[in-house]
């Protein structure tokens, strides 16, 4: 390390020139981190669980999906005829319905900011079905356990995410009417008896309302409309998501339910979470691709370009200095290490720096605001300060390794040989 | 730099509604004009240079070339999802859906409702029949038959189910490709010698190309068109066979996403036997002398919701600030028909309820994720240029240390001050122009390219396209003037310190 | 001479260059002896060849064809790598234009070479306060080449040159860019190095007062050696 003064007195000489190069570093790593956090992410909830996975029971055919509410029980029994002993069921289940309406009476100022979205769903599943929320300890997820026992003393009850909350300026305790648009002419009266947990802020948005209330609901419209039901009646159940040990469970209850008569009209089909989501997002792949394929290397590329270019003209400039030191005996790996080592450290450095304060910026906000699918937020995972380190360090190495070489190759005899 | 209020076409179309972008291209083309013919700089020293170091040339226009041609790419893809919802929608048309819903999907309507609709005063009718079609809309999932790795894997289908398929495309402005034929009333035929039946379709343009790509080699290599699915060949959905009897001519709309079919067929098939949709023609000359009052009233009514919202924010502050809403005037006789008839529908129509919208503004307003997507991408646009701006900025410091004595020398010449920061900003913008050509010329390269993508208007609804990439003039208009801006940016700072030099200090 | 005294040796030297097409020949059959402590100036009208010798007696080139060889070792028959370790240890080198780095202190400068060499930081430290003092720059330590004077900064340049204790100094026109005075002063300190340290030196010049320090004056055209005056 006793050389290391070389490389810092240089770094130091052209202090405009390090400062904007780290610029230019600083700034390429931010958006590709950015890039990154929301891809990884995206990434994740494709993966392949292997053991503990959920499936989603949906309609074959169609969008939306849209079955008769009769087929949650046989579903969550995962489709097993009554006497088999053989067969398997899953460890839990969870039914969703999806009941779309506005706390706007009047339609002509009805608008995305009064629009209210709930599930109709088991609110005991909340706890230990849904995803993210059935990690949570019990004390991150007092809230929302708290809201659940409320729940069954307030049949009419919902459980409202904190920024729908806000977004509607009521709280805890309010009523509110929704007057439905999915479900025409079925208005509800909902008294909020509680929230979500801040973290995860997947579902701060989001509400909950009771499966059996809602089907009392129906049948009160029924009753009150000449013992017509409504039209949406055999339509109310979204999705189910069933608690598979492992693939082997997986692949059995799938057998069972494809093959079981019960689930003719519609037909259904099951897939694993991952699934089902990697479907979901099929429609943002090419955006995606180009986005992970051509503008992140884009943005490497032309830091590396940059990189060189100001390594480039520096050591053009010291053709003369390297010279010299080869005369007092300097290796000529050595003066290339020299080159590299000020480009790695400048990289490296802002590299890291950069990714740090996204991380800290970014992160602080609440994270990354770009809504994707049901990815409300991007948060800016702590792997960013070694993507950050390693893009610098990276981008620095390929910027470098051009001039460094010729650095290394400065011919002493010529620089000094004059025709005189 | 751009205005990010929704825009209907893409907001940097190069016309007279965005002076913005036209502005900015005159007056950067006039500046330099002025630079070239008028100012004694002496350029061709600049150019000289540029040429000498060509290395360092190259490699600082070669950033610019990689962020315009980013830019370029991504913009592309924008366009392409603004020219789907834009060209979209025949002007004379209304659609109507059942009260309440925002998205076709949703909608459920009874076949009273169409009967009695189409004896209405505004619809337009041709030989006596009422130019209404009336039409199921029903997204399904379809797996693609041995995928390829890292393709899709299933593909999300529009199918429109409709009651007479030769009144649709009038309304539409659809058009049967030579060769092709609508289905037959039944909208199934046998196939096959033990007596299946093949339920009939017509494809839009697009997702008859996006069909053919599943064919497998050997079908292919016989079949009569190898871009796309022809007549007569088949595929599978929701468990049953469809054949092809037709294919409409490409509109570059969404409607070239569509798959067409007997209404009876898929609403059985698929248990939905209500419509969802009904598209009307509006007579162009419906309610003619009421045009002026109709615009005069529309615009009070948007005033007045201002005022009142505004007064509602002065006692509430924590309300969205208020937007005035702008009332176009409408371009066509058709246009206005359909304005009348949809306000008809909506205010004055009582024997069903509906929730009628003008088409054109129906697609249009599917633009909520085209914005977002835009927004984003300009957002890491901007922040790649200005890594453009710095590295510029770098060249540019080094050129003009390394030139202290030039410039010395053309201070004593007489240059004035001026006429050195000109010159080497000219340098810097130069580089930019540079290689902000080629950035544009290689993005150029993507036209033309299919990308898949969704466009919604909001929760819930959500259209599965397959659009073209487009580049256009104004996308390669912005591109360089990205360029230019950082070029000037980050010749700035530079050309400022070499213009404080005096004569003696560069000398020295 | 007998061979013991033989600091520099050069047999039969020739030497050529391309430039761009043409091949020229700039040293021809060369031979020259400098003995160990002998201060010898090289001197020549232009194109005539010194500078090229110089190169190859200091080891930053290899004749074309013939010997050189420098207390005994053949260098002309060393590789690159031999000859980087071979120039620290044995060769100090000055220049007209002094060519210290602009970005280290005067102290740094010295100290350079020294890091080439298996020495703890405290014998280093001792080597480089030594040579600054020889030259009379002890209180110039930590001044970089930009604040010091052009004599200045040739001092530091030949403390560069001896803090490796080399047996042979080399020096380019070290006097072609300094005023009267300053010149004078660096030419005392190079007979200085000689007298006292016992150092061989070897200067190329135009200066016919630099000459006039020399033992011997060897002169060069068109690539042999002309004359030899004794000074």
């Amino acid at each position: 390390m006793k050389y290391l003064f070389l490389v810092l007195e240089n770094i130091r000489r052209n202090k405009t020139r390090s400062i904007l190069t780290g610029l230019v570093t600083m700034v390429m790593v931010l958006v590709v981190t950015l890039v990154f956090t929301v891809l990884t992410a995206l990434d994740k909830s494709m993966v392949e669980k292997q053991s503990n996975l959920k499936a989603i029971v949906t309609e074959k055919w169609q969008i939306p999906s849209m079955m008769p509410y009769s087929y949650a029980s046989a579903l969550s029994e995962g489709g097993a005829a009554p006497d088999d002993p053989d067969a398997a069921r899953p460890e839990d289940y969870m039914s969703w319905g999806f009941f779309v309406g506005s706390t706007e009476e009047n339609p002509a100022k009805r608008s995305f900011e009064n629009l209210f979205f709930s599930f109709i769903m088991e609110p005991e599943k909340a706890r230990t079905m849904l995803d993210e929320v059935d990690g949570l300890s019990d004390e991150e997820a007092l809230p929302l356990t708290t809201a659940i026992q409320r729940m069954k003393d307030v049949p009419n009850g919902v459980i409202v995410g904190q920024e729908r909350l806000d977004k509607m300026k009521k709280r805890v305790g309010d009523r509110i009417t929704v007057f439905g648009r999915n479900y025409r002419d079925m208005n509800l009266e909902l008294e909020i008896v509680g929230t979500f947990p801040r973290e995860p802020a997947r579902y701060a948005d989001s509400s909950v309302i009771s499966r059996d209330y809602f089907n009392r609901q129906l049948d009160a419209y029924q009753q009150s409309h000449n013992n017509k039901p409504h039209p949406m009646a055999e339509k109310t159940l979204g999705l189910v998501w069933l608690r598979l040990k492992d693939r082997k469970a997986f692949n059995k209850v799938s057998g069972q339910i494809l093959a079981s008569p019960s689930f003719t009209n519609p037909p259904v089909k099951i897939e694993t979470s991952s699934t089902g989501i990697g479907g979901f997002l099929e429609a943002w792949r090419d955006i995606i691709w180009g986005v992970r394929w051509l503008m992140a290397p884009a943005c490497l590329l032309t830091l590396s370009l940059v990189i060189s270019n100001a390594i480039s003209i520096s050591v053009r400039e010291r053709q003369l200095e390297f010279a010299v030191m080869k005369v007092l005996g300097f290796r000529p790996n050595q003066i290339l290490m020299l080159v590299l080592a000020e480009a790695l450290l400048i990289g490296t450095v802002s590299g890291l720096l950069s990714a740090g304060l996204t991380y800290l910026v970014v992160n602080g906000m609440g994270g990354l605001p770009f809504r994707i699918a049901f990815f409300p937020k991007f948060a800016v995972p702590l792997d960013a300060l070694w993507w950050g380190a390693g893009m610098g360090a990276l981008t620095a190495y390929m910027g470098s390794v051009g001039p460094a070489r010729r650095a290394r190759s400065v011919k002493v005899a010529e620089v000094f040989a004059r025709v005189t | 730099m751009l205005l990010l209020t929704p825009f209907a076409a893409a907001p940097w179309a190069l016309s007279t509604d965005s002076p913005i972008l036209l502005g900015a291209v005159s007056f950067v083309a006039l500046l330099l004009l002025v630079i070239i013919f008028i100012g004694k700089v002496p350029l061709s020293y600049n150019l000289m240079n540029l040429r000498v170091r060509w290395m360092t040339t190259l490699m600082t226009a070669g950033a610019f070339t990689l962020v315009v041609w980013v830019q370029t790419f991504m913009l592309a893809f924008v366009n392409g999802m603004y020219a789907m919802t834009d060209s979209t929608g025949q002007p004379g048309n209304i659609l109507i859906l059942s009260e309440g819903s925002t998205d076709e999907t949703f909608s459920n309507l009874g076949f009273a409702d169409a009967t009695d609709l189409e004896t209405q005063e505004g619809v337009l009718k041709v030989d006596g029949k009422a130019l209404v079609s009336r039409e199921t809309y029903l997204n399904v999932v379809q797996p693609i038959p041995d995928p390829k790795p890292g393709r899709p894997m299933r593909r999300f289908l529009q199918v429109r189910g409709v009651d007479e398929p030769s009144l649709s495309a009038q309304v539409h402005g659809m058009k049967l490709q030579a060769g092709s034929e609508w289905f037959t009333d039944a909208g199934v035929r046998e196939v096959g010698k033990t007596g299946e039946t093949a339920i009939e379709v017509v494809l839009g343009d697009g997702i008859a190309r996006d069909l053919g790509a599943d064919r497998k080699r050997d079908v292919l290599a016989l079949a009569k068109n190898n871009s796309r699915l022809d007549v007569g060949e088949m595929f599978d959905v929701g468990g049953r066979q469809w054949v092809v009897t037709g294919v409409m001519e490409p509109t570059g709309s969404l409607y070239d996403s569509e798959i067409w079919t007997k209404q009876s067929q898929i609403g059985a098939l698929f248990g939905k036997p209500n419509y969802t949709t009904f598209a009307v023609r509006a007579d162009p000359d419906f309610r003619k002398d009421q045009r002026e009052s109709f615009l005069e009233s529309r615009r009070q009514k948007a005033e007045e919701a201002y005022r009142k919202a505004l007064a509602e924010r002065e006692a509430d502050p924590t309300l969205p600030k208020p937007t005035l809403e702008v009332i176009k005037r409408p371009t066509s006789d058709d246009a206005w028909g359909a304005e009348l008839l949809r306000d008809y529908f909506a205010n004055e129509y009582t024997k069903s309820r509906f929730s009628p919208q003008v088409e054109t503004t129906f697609f249009s307003a599917m633009t909520a994720t085209n914005l977002q997507f835009l927004i984003a991408i300009l957002f890491l646009c901007f922040i790649m240029s200005l890594g453009g701006v710095f590295g510029v900025m770098n060249t540019m410091f080094a050129a003009i240390t390394q030139r202290t004595k030039d410039i010395g020398v053309m201070r004593l010449l007489g240059y004035k001050r001026w006429q050195i920061l000109v010159s080497f900003l000219f340098e810097s913008v130069m580089l930019a122009i540079l290689g902000g050509l080629v950035g544009c010329a290689l993005g150029s390269l993507v036209d033309g390219y299919t990308a898949s993508s969704v466009v919604s208007g909001g929760p819930g609804g959500g259209k599965f396209i397959v659009l073209r990439m487009t580049v256009d003039f104004s996308t390669l208009a912005m591109g360089m003037l990205l360029a230019v801006v950082m070029g000037f940016l980050g010749g700035l700072i530079p050309s400022l310190s070499a213009m404080r030099l005096t004569a003696l200090e560069a000398l020295r | 001479m007998s061979n013991a005294e033989k600091c520099v040796e050069v047999r039969n030297v020739h030497k050529s260059f391309r430039r761009g097409s043409e091949v020229v020949d700039v040293l021809n059959g060369l031979n020259l002896e400098v003995a160990e402590r002998e201060f010898v100036s090289l001197m020549g009208p232009s194109g005539s060849g010194k500078t090229t010798l110089l190169n190859l007696i200091a080891g930053l080139d290899q004749p074309s064809e013939g010997d050189v060889i420098v207390r005994g070792e053949h260098i002309s028959k060393m590789t690159e790598s031999q000859l980087a370790t071979w120039r620290t240890r044995t060769i100090g080198f000055v220049f007209q234009f002094y060519n210290l780095l602009p970005v280290l202190t005067a102290y740094r400068n010295v100290e350079l070479p020294l890091l080439l060499l298996p020495l703890s930081a405290s014998e280093r430290k001792r080597q480089v306060t030594t040579a600054l003092d020889i030259v009379g720059l002890s209180d110039r330590l930590h001044h970089r080449p930009g604040q010091l004077s052009g004599g200045q900064q040739q001092r530091v340049g030949i403390a560069r040159a001896i803090v490796t204790d080399p047996a042979l100094i080399v020096a380019d026109e070290p006097t072609g860019a300094l005023d009267f005075k300053s010149a004078d002063e660096i030419l005392n300190l190079l007979g200085e190095l000689r007298n006292t340290l016992n150092k061989t030196i070897i200067i190329v010049t135009h200066d016919p007062r630099a000459a006039a320090r020399a033992d011997r004056e060897v002169h060069l055209d068109k690539g042999q050696l002309v004359t030899t005056a004794q000074g």
